[in-house]
């Protein structure tokens, strides 16, 4: 049997509005991700990626909107939830908000809130969706910090954000994030703001949760390292677009459109020799309100041709599961 | 924490010190005799030159300037702050008679202002630039750019002489003097003291909460999943308190230097009143007085103001 679907976003389209400017961050994407699994979404910044981690649980800044597609969420039982048609305050919601899909953020040190004791930032969460008294909240925020790693946790249940390292902060959010054993978990870029050896121990642990609790993960990051550590699928985005889906194996082994070449060229590997230089993609991500007659990457390809920036490419389905949106696989596409 | 009150009541003893000093040495450069100062006038001007040398021997008025500072400041603790000038009067009775009514008219004034204040900008705040934004908007940039006395005219022509709904002034009615009768008295004046710092708090209330409800940990708690009202109001307001206290702490002044003008528009008998009579009477040893005591009533409250502020943020507390 094949496995189950637990989030199907289609076709999603969301705007911010700066004035009377609109700026279309997410322009028609679509993805799926299967329970249990990991997907990767990976991008410049400004790619919209935030925006579309947003979009699912309605978070965006009250100047943003989803204009249209579908975010569709799929629980352990019954019917199937249309998020991006809930109510973006509504019962539905929020009963999904932290319940079924948790998220997390970039930046620890400004996710929590400075004058409540991590505890009650924990319970807070635990007690919007299960009945339950503080004293057993207590109890379950200790057991659960105790296992991510944080030393002493009943009595540091009592301590403020401000007297926690950056890394610890973190793994005080994932422990608000999965205090009531959602089914999804959304990081957005979980790791950026951390030293490097400690984003090496958030990643595992977000491994271990997963193993653990079956969670299925939607990564947001810009580090390609990552993705090939943890994911298993991989969504490359460009502009409010995914330009490149598959499988972590198919789009890594055989990276079709240019821009996920050139942005795995770009990250230095290990053991790499110096001889070697990195890639850097020429050019500057355009304005996001820009409007594109042709491929949105074109300017900067460097396999464009002239029908490139003239016509949009369509997205074309190499081999089964990989999807790719470029002219180079489309028939009478880019001439070299 | 209790450290941190003790620590932060402790600062207020060299604060006032510095003040006292200040006042004293303005004290000493007050133009004509000491003695006058130090005797009720009319006794002052029926001695003889020698009565007065043989008073000024006995009072210390021939020791050096420390010793006199310390015995001046001594006298204050006992409550023998002098005679004024002008009316010949005790300056120790006349604060008892007036401070209590000045205070009482400001702490209604500072409720009035920041209940009503925080609450416009909160409700500001949820909804920005709809119309309950802009009405706030609008009456705020009035009561901070008409100044009080205005609106002490206006009120009392409306609502004492046109309406004839509150008294025009006093304190209160003769033989009436419990608090709750009161009341009626003090409404007008504390509405008029309190309209700026109401306009002002109600203008940092609104960008504080915006400010606030731009951040990533509001992001978090909506994240969560619990209502609205609870963002707002717990991850919000919470923290959005804390700059608006700082606000008030430094207005603080400016609302006991406004009574001076409302006190004098409502014809009521406080501590302003009596500093106008004085400045313009030249009553120099009422006007330090009363500077003292007003330098001294301000520091206490602002440092109340800020217990409150570190009540609100852990890290105010903790990093003392």
């Amino acid at each position: 049997m094949e496995q189950q679907m637990i989030l199907r976003v289609k076709d999603l389209q969301t705007a911010y509005y700066v004035g009377k400017r609109r700026v279309n961050a997410v322009n028609g994407v679509s993805f799926e991700l299967k329970r249990g699994e990991t997907l990767g979404i990976v991008g410049e910044s400004g790619c919209g990626k935030s925006a579309t981690a947003h979009s699912i649980l309605q978070l965006l800044p009250k100047n943003g909107r989803i204009e249209g597609g579908k975010v569709e969420y799929f629980p352990k039982e019954g019917e199937p939830v249309c998020l991006s048609e809930c109510k973006r305050t509504g019962r539905k919601m929020r009963e999904m908000r932290g319940g079924e899909i948790s998220m997390i953020f970039q930046d620890p040190l400004s996710s929590l809130n400075p004058v409540y004791t991590i505890g009650d930032q924990i319970i807070e969460m635990l007690r919007a969706h299960e009945k339950i008294s503080k004293k057993q909240a207590a109890v379950r925020a200790a057991q659960l910090l105790d296992k991510l790693g944080i030393p002493d946790a009943e009595k540091r249940l009592r301590d403020y954000p401000h007297q926690f390292s950056g890394g610890m902060k973190q793994r005080v959010m994932i422990a608000i994030a999965m205090i009531c054993n959602p089914s999804l978990l959304i990081a957005d870029e979980p790791t950026t703001a951390l030293d490097v050896t400690i984003q090496a121990q958030i990643l595992e642990l977000m491994q271990q949760i997963q193993q653990e609790y079956g969670t299925s993960i939607m990564l947001i990051t810009h580090n390609m390292g990552i993705v090939a550590e943890i994911c298993d699928s991989v969504a490359v985005m460009y502009m409010g677009r995914v330009v490149e889906y598959g499988s972590l194996k198919q789009v890594f082994t055989n990276p079709k459109h240019p821009y996920t070449v050139a942005l795995m060229q770009s990250v230095p590997v290990l053991g790499m020799g110096k001889d070697k230089r990195l890639v850097s993609i020429e050019g500057a991500t355009p304005d996001g309100s820009t409007v594109f007659k042709g491929c949105p990457f074109a300017d900067r390809c460097t396999k464009a041709g002239p029908h490139c920036f003239d016509h949009p490419p369509v997205e074309t389905e190499p081999e089964p599961g990989h999807r790719v949106s470029c002219h180079l696989y489309t028939e009478g596409g880019a001439a070299e | 924490m209790l450290k941190y009150f003790a620590k932060r009541f402790l600062s207020l003893i060299p604060k006032i010190l510095i003040i006292s000093v200040i006042v004293f040495l303005a004290l000493q450069l007050l133009p004509g005799d000491a003695l006058s100062r130090s005797v009720p006038p009319r006794v002052y001007q029926q001695m003889t030159e020698s009565q007065r040398d043989a008073l000024r021997e006995s009072l210390g008025l021939n020791d050096p300037l420390t010793v006199q500072y310390f015995r001046w400041l001594g006298n204050m603790f006992k409550g023998d702050f002098g005679y004024s000038q002008s009316t010949g009067s005790n300056i120790g009775e006349m604060l008892a008679a007036r401070l209590p009514s000045t205070i009482e008219l400001t702490v209604i004034a500072l409720v009035i202002a920041s209940v009503f204040g925080i609450l416009f900008g909160f409700l500001a705040s949820l909804k920005p630039n709809s119309w309950v934004d802009y009405t706030n908007t609008t009456m705020s940039i009035v009561g901070i750019s008409v100044p009080e006395f205005f609106f002490g005219i206006l009120f009392i022509l409306l609502f004492s002489v046109k309406l004839g709904w509150l008294p025009s002034g006093g304190r209160m009615a003769a033989g009436h003097p419990g608090f709750w009768e009161r009341i009626p008295y003090m409404i007008l004046p504390a509405v008029c003291l309190a309209i700026s710092l109401m306009a002002t708090l109600s203008r940092y209330t609104r960008s504080a909460m915006l400010d606030v409800l731009g951040k990533d940990y509001v992001k978090t708690a909506r994240s969560k999943g619990i209502s609205e009202t609870a963002v707002h109001l717990k991850h919000g307001f919470r923290n959005a308190l804390s700059p608006v206290m700082v606000i008030m702490v430094m207005r603080l002044p400016m609302l006991v230097s406004g009574t001076v003008v409302i006190e004098s528009v409502f014809n009521y008998p406080g501590m302003g009143s009596m500093i106008l009579d004085a400045v313009s009477a030249g009553d120099m040893p009422v006007v330090m007085v009363t500077t003292m005591v007003i330098a001294v009533v301000t520091l206490v409250a602002s440092c109340i103001v800020d217990l409150f502020t570190a009540l609100l943020d852990p890290r105010i507390r903790f990093s003392s």
